[in-house]
């Protein structure tokens, strides 16, 4: 991927102490309970993802994603029902169908596709939520921030 | 800027839960800059009864125009919230609850970072609430009635559970007699019960019971069109003539001797011929007669035949002047309960099926194995001798990637409850099983294999691939079943009967009622659950409900509880006297921005979407509609508004969460 090299340049850009700001789109029924099964557990996991509930992963207009980067995320990140157990039957599929889209877009912007991830997260799946929070944040910060200038 | 609203918020510091990690006074200075911030309060238990009172008084005396609460997950105590507002006096709605507590506090090890992201959280709530409307639920009349589609074990139990309730049931019934599959079987898995017996006090509760009042039976019957959706449809019902009148017929059975005609019996599959004029069965209920219009001579060549009329000694009993009704229903619910059948035989030509003497289907076998049935019970070939050697192919088109890839589950009970029917009609005769797979789980039906496999006159015989088996006669009418093998030759063993056991397809009245009603269907044609395991007797739509084997195979056992479940749901769904009431965090669609593209209609799961051809755009249905947004998102011209998730309050909340 092209934006990749570019990316790279920038870590160098980087600071030690940079904190990324990541928006994490998440729907109620099976990652947002998710969540709360991580709080539960009092899992510990970098605060860097600021959390914007939906109801379903199928509500989420690409243009949710741009806006947030636009209004300075360094990453954004999208969790929903595992495929198959969507709380509205299929709409997860649709989140999917979208992401792919959406990634295709952000390259042409110059925005890594790595800034915007898709996962799946059930109600059960605490570790795996505070895991995913972790590793988007490293992601992020191996990245550095988003070169807005480029975008 | 408009003049913004004032804002209260109440922060939550749920005992040292939340206050440990995060410091309220430092919250309360980055949050009281936004525009909107009328006050800032904290509880210690903002969710107990002192809590929620106080809040409620807080919320009279000072009459904020929206709400922020910052505490626990949405999911535990938004309910809680709203409920105080309602109390209060503003609408349960002008209220934006975050989550400060599992997702900031009990997982943020810095205690300023987490002090920064729940004012950042705060924020973007007051951004969002300020663009908070008022919204209601919505209470709509319903009608309590249901109508139940299909009368076989699940769809009676349903009618029968519903009726018993007080509620009107309409059940309509293909066919001209009640009972569906199990009515065809002589005995039935596990405890060998006859299968008209087994339903008898289902249907004489039906028909003669003290609630047969509020069931009205319709046979002869098929639903032709629905309209409406839960609480309010309308269905309409094509009858067709059954020429002999339930009202007066006697059942007397004088008309059927005269009936000149013999035509292939169907309930027997063809094996023996019955009058054009008959009982579907011996036994059947309702107990009348009825005129087959696909044998009667004056239906098939026209002929002014009349011999069963001149018969009949009840005045009119026989009207053969009876046309087609078409009724109309008004009901809440359906009960959607078409059935399955058995895959096409003739599909694996390599059994015979169709094309060789004494090789059967399992159901045929019921039929010959049936006191009701073309031999009256006698288990004979053809040729009228008894069968001494019984081959039992079990898996046919099941377990099969070319025909159907599941197992049914039930064939297996069946094929070995055969060996106690054959041991006792023809003693000493060999049974011999041919399987793939072998499915007998429950605390009464393993027993049945065990019982099987302890004679000595049975045998088993496991294949690989049914294409492995070949079924060829000879000369004689001796039937062989060859058996190619991976290592070494061939196999073939000699049988005088062969009985096929094939899997459970949904039957093709499943079909045409999913057309129907618009219910999905899964990748095998069955009709799909809102959730297979929670909310198995759902369908996707809400008010119409699934029961028996038009999900997917199950045996009567189970076909009777899905009856039974989906008729609780009716019960506790549908109250009479009582509204139902309509969630207001539903999609609303602005017509006068909509393309008419359609998009949303075809996204939408629940089928909540049609096109209103008066106003040229798609229209959302309140009732249906369960709020996922989907469509929202989906719609190229912005034209339809998430109700409580709009755009506008979602970009207000991204704007301001990272601040």
């Amino acid at each position: 991927m092209s934006t990749q090299t570019a990316a790279l340049d920038r870590v160098e850009g980087a600071g030690a102490g940079f904190e990324p700001r990541i928006v994490g789109f998440l729907c109620n029924w099976c990652s947002y309970a998710g969540a709360d099964k991580a709080g539960t557990s009092q899992l510990k996991y970098p605060p860097n993802v600021s959390v914007v509930r939906v109801m379903c992963t199928g509500r989420i207009d690409p243009q949710f994603v741009l806006k947030a980067f636009e209004q300075g995320a360094d990453g954004v990140i999208i969790l929903g029902c595992h495929p198959g157990d969507c709380h509205y039957k299929e709409q997860n599929y649709r989140a999917i169908q979208r992401h792919r889209i959406l990634l295709r877009l952000l390259c042409q912007l110059g925005i890594e596709v790595e800034r915007c991830r898709l996962d799946f997260v059930s109600a059960a799946e605490g570790e795996a939520f505070a895991r995913i929070m972790a590793e988007m944040t490293e992601a992020i910060k191996k990245l550095g921030p988003l070169n807005r200038a480029a975008g | 800027m408009e003049t913004p609203v004032r804002t209260g918020i109440y922060f939550c510091n749920c005992g040292t839960n939340i206050s440990e990690k995060i410091d309220c006074a430092e919250v309360r200075r980055l949050v009281e800059n936004m525009p909107g911030f009328a006050y800032f309060k904290s509880q210690d238990f903002l969710c107990s009864e002192t809590g929620a009172t106080a809040m409620e008084t807080d919320i009279r005396e000072n009459r904020p125009d929206r709400v922020v609460v910052a505490a626990c997950s949405v999911r535990d105590h938004e309910e809680t919230f709203r409920a105080v507002l309602g109390r209060a006096g503003l609408n349960p709605y002008l209220m934006q609850m975050v989550n400060i507590r599992e997702h900031i506090a009990w997982v943020t090890e810095d205690k300023r970072r987490a002090t920064g992201k729940a004012a950042g959280y705060i924020r973007a709530a007051m951004a969002r609430v300020a663009l908070h409307e008022p919204l209601e639920k919505e209470m709509i009349d319903i009608c309590p009635d249901v109508l139940v589609i299909g009368a076989g074990p699940a769809g009676l139990k349903a009618a029968l559970t519903l009726a018993e309730a007080g509620r009107k049931v309409c059940l309509v019934e293909k066919g001209p007699v009640l009972g569906g599959m199990p009515v065809k079987y002589e005995e039935v898995f596990p405890r060998m019960e006859c299968g008209p017996c087994l339903l008898e006090p289902v249907l004489g509760e039906a028909l003669h019971g003290p609630q047969a009042g509020n069931l009205e039976i319709l046979t002869l019957a098929e639903v032709t069109e629905v309209i409406g959706f839960y609480g309010n449809f309308t269905a309409t019902i094509r009858q067709e003539p059954r020429y002999i009148s339930p009202e007066l017929c006697i059942a007397c059975a004088e008309c059927i001797a005269p009936c000149p005609v013999a035509a292939e019996n169907p309930f027997n599959f063809g094996l023996n011929r019955k009058k054009a004029v008959d009982f579907p069965f011996l036994g059947a209920l309702p107990n009348l007669p009825f005129i087959d219009p696909h044998s009667c001579l004056r239906t098939t060549r026209n002929e002014e035949c009349h011999l069963c009329r001149d018969a009949c000694p009840v005045e009119g009993a026989v009207n053969l002047g009876d046309a087609p009704k078409v009724v109309s229903r008004q009901v809440g619910a359906i009960v959607a309960a078409t059935g399955a059948e058995a895959y096409d035989c003739a599909k694996l030509p390599n059994l015979g099926y169709g094309r060789l003497k004494d090789v059967y289907t399992s159901l045929e076998f019921e039929r010959i194995l049936a006191a009701s049935g073309p031999t009256a019970g006698a288990l004979v070939k053809a040729d009228g001798q008894p069968p001494r050697r019984i081959a039992i192919i079990h898996c046919v088109g099941s377990l099969d990637p070319n025909h159907v890839p599941y197992c049914s589950g039930v064939c297996c009970e069946n094929a070995f409850k055969f060996n106690s029917l054959i041991a006792h009609k023809v003693p000493g005769a060999e049974v011999t099983h041919f399987f793939k797979e072998i499915a007998v789980a429950g605390k009464e039906e393993s027993a049945l294999l065990e019982k099987a496999r302890s004679r000595n006159s049975t045998r088993m015989i496991r294949f690989d691939d049914i294409s492995q088996l070949t079924v060829s006669a000879d000369g004689d009418g001796v039937l062989a079943v060859t058996r190619e093998r991976v290592n070494g030759k061939p196999k073939q063993a000699e049988f005088d009967m062969i009985v096929l056991c094939p899997a459970l397809v949904p039957s093709k009245g499943t079909g045409a009622v999913a057309q129907l009603l618009e219910l999905d269907t899964d990748e095998h044609g069955f009709l799909e659950e809102l959730h297979g395991r929670m909310d198995s007797a759902r369908s996707k739509v809400r008010g119409i409900y699934l029961a028996g084997t038009c999900q997917g195979p199950m045996d009567i056992q189970k076909a009777v509880n899905q009856g039974l479940a989906a008729s609780g749901y009716v019960l506790s769904g549908l109250v009479p006297g009582r509204q139902l009431a309509i969630e207001p965090v539903t999609a609303a669609v602005d017509a006068r921005r909509c393309s008419g593209c359609r998009t949303c209609i075809s996204v939408c799961p629940y089928k909540a979407i049609t096109f209103d051809t008066a106003a040229d755009a798609a229209a959302v249905n309140r009732v249906l509609c369960l709020g996922c947004g989907t469509c929202v998102a989906a719609c190229p011209n912005a034209a339809i508004k998430g109700n409580h998730f709009t755009n506008e309050e979602i970009y207000a909340e991204i704007e301001q969460v990272l601040s």
